[in-house]
């Protein structure tokens, strides 16, 4: 009656993922992080945000699809576990929540200095840090009781900071004074880089969507919009924010402030601007730090889930169900960050590089699973939004790229706490994870690429005079769509009874020979390379029979026996044919094999929509004895010059070919021109050992009509024939 | 001419609640359906799916006793961060014209009907209808005339309401009506109903005032000590 324990609510639209994902982004890091910036790489700062912006982008890109094909709690983490393993999944699910920690005193500690530095005589770093603790600890307060459906009051206030950063973009681009920007980038390339790693943390946040994936409406449309927009929106506004503060305020004075964003709202907006800007930086410190501890809850979680950490921390509050200890434990490990920076001068600067950098080793991971996932390609994993070609390959490997690039260029103290976290994660793994849950991730499979999907040729086979050369074209055909799956032949023999029942036996002779076809059958393709698989099967109508197994194989081409003969007893081929010609789904070929040689074969290009088909079965006939094949197009005169005529039929020659995906080397053309045409179809064609030619597509109920040029062919012609039709054109 | 249409009635539940409340209103309102909707409220720091591994299996033995005692056709566990989210979508779902919110009753033998206006009267009246014919209880419709405003037209919107349940089918004796004038209609409502068992109340689209002020609506559901049956305000 009530289901399996109970459904889960999706309560996050467009408008709460959007604000989750901007508010969370939209904090200290655009308020405090412009004067450290425009210190480390002058002006040029900009570009820094905009390279981040750009990084972010494309772990956004990433993360959409892998959200939209798992949309459930744990965001990057989960992904990473998922295909790289317990080993990977123990380090980017250690690294996030560190991250996220270090984010959210970061977020405190500027929140601390926006309170402390426009009152002057309350100046002093334990202030800040006394300050940022109590923020912290009313966070944790509000956190550990629980909150519920406080949205609205989110969206007003993410709602308010946008506004007053928006007014201050807005107002001070007419105060941009050009000669500050000069030099633009005084610290070169490597300052920009740098300072990449350190303004990454602002960009923390869009991610937050797919970490609450779980809770999200309409999940394949909502996440990869608000994920995509909210990084590409936040970016303009940060690259605007700092061309503003670096063309108001020479950047040298600005990196000497605690406080840029208010110090050049000071120059054009008063002390009115000042205020709004304290009051926006506050708001947003705070959003911002909740919106970690409200991520960090939620990789806990998954983490608990999958048993990379034990469950303890995932037991909820017995009156306020809220993830208390793991708030408890976050907000713990917080306070600890906040309090180092009494000791530690340049700790903003710090937490947020070591923030920057869990994320960027995290975002690289994520990319290597989405090639993993793509290529693994697991049954459960069918994500509604998926990057296009050639945006993947693209994202994930410049992704990666430049990933590394920005961590390579971060102050190696950085480094080495980063890299600590990592061989934390390794450590972990080692000595609790391992042993107590086997994930073991999809690399396996990656490597070894999806199951191939075949390229499957099916020959049913009667005649063991015929069996040998249809086999040969086959596995021709096959090998020659290699690039279309593996090849694979299926050999089918149909035994007709009148009605077939698990009771009667076939006659014993009827069997054997059925038995000893499809054994030939087997030796053959073993002579030939090429995997065969055999079909026996009784049934009262052969040609109904054979289209079962077509349909069945999910058959990619059938090349059938014919003895030559056109229009006999109201067939067009005969009883078993024409059923397959009229209705199989595939490409069909109908072969009189006259010749022991296949030889050089022609093509028959008329305009239409066998051409391309039986241009390109030329080619794959062609492979059986190494030759190339001829494209033949007979044109009449009409009125103009025979040179116009010549010209006509290569056009119509070069477009079948085209539309084949034939390259100009695969096969010669020749061109007839002749006011009997077809006539000269048939001197030419019985100069080629083998003649291609296309079946109308048009069926006439259950008829399958064939020009007189085809029909002369068919009785002229002293080669093998090959009358073929494509799969669209039934 | 019998009564509208199904009636089916929702009745929200805070499963996470050790002691669900009595809903010995739902025995005296007869033969209605009655969808019983747990919904186990997730606070904003906790994944929905954190709390079901935790609860999930307690939360549905409760609504499954609930829905076992009370003969709900229906019982539907949800975790959720958003109730009021929740309780739109089971509605929509599963068919519900009405939510059965607030307050306790033992029986339900008096209904009280507000009546605003023209507003959502169809779909009120049809409801009341089906009440009444599926139960015993009599009703109460009201109306209060703004001090201004011609007392006749609120006699004549009352008088076509009880001619319109006579139509479906309602004994004429169960019905009838009162009209106050002047005074603050949110008052009346709350103070007439502590006399009755169950306030049938018309859900409308808040007005702008409405969505910055606070709903009237849920300020008169929190005021009411008795239950209240929201007609949903939908096709």
């Amino acid at each position: 009656m009530s289901g399996e324990g109970g459904e889960l609510e999706r309560t996050l639209g467009f408008v709460e993922a959007m604000t989750l994902g901007g508010g969370t982004m939209i904090g200290a890091g655009i308020f405090i992080l412009p004067g450290i910036a425009a210190e480390s790489a002058g002006p040029a700062s900009s570009i820094s945000y905009a390279i981040a912006g750009f990084v972010a982008l494309l772990a956004a890109l990433s993360l959409s699809e892998l959200a939209t094909g798992m949309p459930i709690a744990g965001g990057s983490y989960h992904y990473v576990n998922r295909a790289l393993g317990g080993l990977f999944g123990a380090v980017v699910g250690w690294g996030m929540w560190t991250g996220l920690m270090f984010a959210s005193a970061f977020y405190m500690i500027g929140f601390g200095q926006y309170l402390v530095e426009p009152i002057p005589f309350l100046d002093g770093r334990a202030f800040i840090v006394g300050l940022g603790l109590v923020g912290l600890v009313l966070l944790l307060g509000v956190n550990y009781y629980g909150t519920e459906e406080s949205s609205a009051f989110q969206n007003v206030t993410i709602g308010t900071e946008t506004a007053i950063i928006l007014v201050f973009v807005a107002v001070g681009v007419f105060y941009i004074d050009p000669g500050n920007l000069e030099p633009f980038a005084p610290f070169g390339p490597r300052g920009v880089v740098a300072t990449t790693g350190i303004v990454f943390i602002s960009f923390l946040g869009f991610e937050i969507i797919a970490t609450v994936a779980g809770e999200i409406k309409n999940p394949s449309r909502i996440i990869p919009l608000s994920m995509i927009l909210s990084v590409v929106l936040v970016t303009i506004l940060y690259v605007l924010v700092m061309l503003v503060s670096t063309g108001v305020v020479p950047f040298e004075s600005l990196g000497d402030s605690p406080i840029p964003v208010s110090d050049v709202a000071v120059v054009y907006l008063g002390s009115a601007g000042v205020v709004a800007i304290v009051f926006a930086a506050i708001i947003a410190a705070i959003s911002s730090s909740n919106s970690s501890i409200l991520a960090a809850s939620r990789v806990i979680y998954a983490m608990g889930r999958d048993g990379v950490v034990t469950d303890w921390f995932n037991a909820s509050h017995p009156r306020f169900y809220t993830p208390h200890r793991a708030i408890a434990a976050t907000g713990g490990i917080t306070a600890i960050l906040i309090l180092v920076g009494l000791e530690v001068e340049t700790i903003i600067a710090l937490l947020a590089e070591a923030a920057s950098f869990s994320f960027l080793v995290a975002y690289s991971l994520v990319h290597v699973s989405l090639v993993v996932f793509r290529r693994a390609d697991p049954d459960d994993y069918d994500p509604s939004f998926a990057l296009p070609r050639p945006l993947y390959p693209a994202v994930p490997v410049l992704g990666v790229v430049s990933s590394l690039v920005v961590v390579s260029q971060m102050a190696s103290v950085v480094v080495v706490i980063g890299s600590a976290i990592v061989g934390f994660g390794v450590l972990w793994y080692a000595t609790y994870t391992r042993g107590r849950v086997v994930s073991e991730g999809l690399l396996r499979e990656a490597i070894r690429g999806p199951p191939a999907e075949p390229f499957r040729v099916v020959v049913p086979v009667a005649n063991p005079a015929t069996q040998r050369g249809l086999l040969r074209l086959a596995a021709a055909s096959a090998h020659a769509n290699e690039e279309r799956g593996t090849p694979e032949l299926v050999a089918v023999n149909v035994t007709p009874v009148e009605h077939p029942s698990a009771l009667q036996n076939v006659e014993a002779d009827r069997a054997d020979h059925q038995r000893d076809l499809l054994k030939n059958a087997h030796d053959i393709a073993t002579e030939m390379d090429v995997t065969l698989r055999t079909k026996a099967v009784v049934a009262p109508d052969v040609g109904e029979a054979i289209l079962d197994v077509i349909r069945e194989e999910a058959a990619d081409e059938v090349i059938l026996g014919w003895d030559g003969t056109l229009d006999r007893d109201g067939y067009v081929f005969g009883e078993t044919v024409d059923p397959v010609v009229e209705q199989a789904r595939c490409d069909v070929s109908v072969v009189d094999l006259r010749s022991e040689t296949i030889g050089e074969p022609v093509a028959l290009v008329a305009p239409g929509p066998n051409a391309p088909v039986v241009a390109h079965q030329a080619v794959e006939f062609a492979t059986v004895d190494g030759t190339v094949p001829t494209l033949l197009n007979v044109q009449s005169p009409g009125g103009g010059p025979d040179s116009d005529a010549e010209e006509r039929g290569r056009a119509v020659v070069a477009d079948a070919a085209g539309a084949a995906g034939l390259e100009p080397g695969e096969y010669d053309v020749e061109v007839v021109v002749d006011d009997d045409v077809g006539q000269a179809v048939v001197e030419a064609a019985r100069r080629y050992d083998t003649v291609c030619v296309g079946l109308s597509g048009r069926s006439e109920g259950a008829r399958t009509p064939f020009g007189t040029v085809t029909e002369r062919t068919v009785s002229d012609v002293t080669g093998n024939v090959a009358l073929i039709r494509g799969s669209n054109a039934s | 001419m019998k009564g509208v249409g199904e009636l089916t009635i929702l009745v929200p539940v805070d499963i996470s609640e050790a002691e669900p409340p009595a809903l010995d209103v739902l025995d005296g309102l007869g033969a209605v359906e009655v969808v019983i909707l747990g919904y186990f409220p997730v606070p904003d720091q906790a994944e929905p799916a954190l709390l079901r591994d935790q609860y999930g299996s307690t939360a549905a033995d409760r609504l499954d006793a609930l829905a076992a005692e009370y003969g709900a056709s229906d019982g539907v566990l949800v975790f959720t961060h958003d109730r009021e989210a929740t309780i739109d979508r089971i509605a929509d779902e599963y068919g519900c014209n009405a939510v059965l919110t607030g307050g306790r009753a033992t029986a339900a033998n008096r209904v009280l009907v507000p009546l605003r206006g023209d507003v959502n009267l169809d779909r009120i009246l049809g409801v009341v209808a089906d009440l009444l014919l599926a139960g015993h209880e009599t009703a109460t419709l009201f109306h209060s005339v703004a001090e201004d405003a011609d007392s006749s037209h609120g006699e004549l919107l009352l008088m076509g309401a009880v001619d319109r349940l006579v139509e479906y089918g309602v004994d004429r004796d169960r019905v009838d009506w009162r009209l106050t004038e002047g005074g603050d209609p949110q008052a009346d409502i709350v103070e007439l109903g502590a006399e009755y068992d169950i306030v049938v109340l018309g859900e409308t689209e808040p007005s702008l005032r409405e969505q910055i002020m606070g709903d009237v609506l849920s300020g008169i559901v929190d005021a009411l000590e008795v239950p209240a049956l929201v007609v949903r305000d939908v096709e």
